[in-house]
Order: C-alpha cells, then structure tokens, then sequence
C-alpha cells in the first residue's frame, strides 16, 4: 500500500459499509449486493437503496471499488486491491473482537 | 370504477420531510393516492381503495447518474412517483409490521440533509446581497426597491431557519 496512513479514514466499517464490501468480492450490480448482504447476514442486515447509492458512490470516489459494467441501467462494482485490504484488516480487527468475546464466554 | 382526481396544494419546509412523507401515507390511508406532483407544492392524488403505503423522500442534485439512481430504488421495491425541486418520492407497500426504509443507517441519512444544507448555502449568498445592496435612494424607484428588500428579508430569515433546522438533524444524526 502506497499509504497506510489514508486506511484510518475507513476504519472501523460500519456494519452496512463491511458488508457491502463483502458482497462485491465478486462483481455485483445494487440490487444484487442488497440480496447478497440479506442472505450473508442471515436477514440481520438491509441495507436501503438510499443507503446503497450513497455508498456505491463514496466507495467508488475513494478507490475502494470499481465499475465493471453496465446493463439495462444496472452498474455493476467489484472490489478494488486498495478494498480488499482494508476489509481484510477490517476482519482482522473482528477477529480480535470475536477471540476476546469467545474468551469472555469460556469464564 | 370511476378515476376521480383529487389535486390538494401543501407546503413542508425542508427540514419537514418526515411530516410530508407521514402526510401522504395518511391520505393514503383515506383511499387517497399520489399519482403525480407539480412546483411548488401541488400534489395530485387518485381516489382508490385505502392502503397501508410507506413514502419516502429523498433529495438529490446531481444528476449524471439518475437512470441508474431510480432504476436501484425500482429494484429493491420503491416506485418512483416524481420530484419536487430536487426532492425525489418514492412508494413502497407495508410489509407486515416491517416499516421499509430508503436509507438503513444514521450515517447515511445525515449524508441526505447535508446534500440538502449544501444545496441551501449556495443560495444564501444571492438573499443576502438583495437585503444589503443599497437602493437608488431618492426617486420613483425607491419604494419598489424597499418593497423587493422586504420580500427578500423575508426569504433570508425563511432560509436562515432552514438552515438551522438542518443543521440539527444532521448533528442529531452523527451523535446517534
């Protein structure tokens, strides 16, 4: 990574934000990134087409996705490597939060 | 059955959009349902069958990508029943107890009234210049000047409580 530094900017991810950068580790069009996010999230997650488009726009302008097509007014988005790596420290830090609550438990 | 229309004229400020969107779920509760809408504020409704109908607004100014904007929100259920002056309406039918929702998260929904409040702003300086601007002074045109400054000191203080309407929510929103 060019810089670390910008990575601050994102992180923590809101939940909305994590998983819709879940969902486009595969090329994704909106409608299709909000059934994904349904069935990922076991139903605990929707994310609104207000929302959506918001981010789809913010993601893209900040490089973390990137427009891979269009169809029948439909852009479709995957994940940039600059997207990859900030959810992949994103569940890093998850991962720690999990480990310390599954801790908590073992009490 | 017969179509009758029923056109109703109504004015929300700005910052009243969650009224205006419980407005026109209540009209629709009474068989009253919108169809169309005209600037400013003139809202075109169609008598039918009561239904439980969930409107939601939403504003927007740019436009380069509108086709694609509407067809994401047709897609995920909301019919788009027009615009006012940037402001988008959208329609969806209840489901059950689940109130649908445009946007899902606070931090979103602040994004909405600051595209507002930026939209706002870039006005302002145009009321303020009319109320300051000094007047020929003496002369035929002097009272039709004070007339035109009166008018505008009315927008500026009409703009000024928008604004700051406004700028609460959005604080509201991000202290969520």
């Amino acid at each position: 990574m060019e810089n670390d530094l910008g990575w601050f900017k994102y992180l923590p991810l809101t939940e909305a934000t994590g998983y819709i950068l879940l969902a486009l580790t595969q090329p994704l069009h909106g409608y299709g990134v909000m059934q994904k996010i349904e069935q990922l999230s076991e139903g605990t997650v929707t994310v609104g087409p207000g929302t959506l488009y918001g981010a789809f726009s913010t993601l893209e302008k900040d490089g973390l996705i990137v427009k891979v097509g269009e169809e029948e007014r439909r852009k479709s988005y995957t994940l940039t490597i600059k997207g990859r790596s900030i959810l992949q420290e994103h569940f890093r830090r998850m991962a720690i939060l999990l480990g310390n609550a599954q801790l908590l438990q073992g009490d | 059955m017969e179509q009758k229309n029923i056109r109703k004229y109504k004015l929300f400020g700005a910052w009243n959009d969650d009224k205006e969107e419980a407005w026109l779920s209540g009209m629709a509760r009474q068989g009253l349902h919108l169809h169309s809408l005209g600037f400013p504020g003139i809202y075109n409704f169609t008598a039918g069958e009561p239904r439980e109908d969930v409107y939601r607004l939403d504003f927007i100014t740019d436009r380069k990508d509108y086709q694609n904007y509407l067809q994401l929100f047709k897609d995920a259920g909301w019919e788009h029943m027009g615009e006012m002056g940037g402001w988008q309406y959208f329609r969806t039918r209840k489901q059950g107890n689940q109130v649908p929702e445009i946007y899902t998260d606070n931090a979103s929904k602040a994004q909405k009234y600051t595209r507002l409040l930026t939209f706002l702003l870039v006005f302002l300086p145009i009321y303020v210049m009319m109320v300051t601007r000094q007047g020929p002074g003496e002369g035929n045109l002097s009272e039709f000047y004070a007339a035109i400054k009166f008018i505008f000191s009315l927008f500026l203080i009409f703009y000024a409580y928008a604004i700051i309407r406004i700028s609460r929510r959005i604080i509201q929103l991000k202290k969520k």
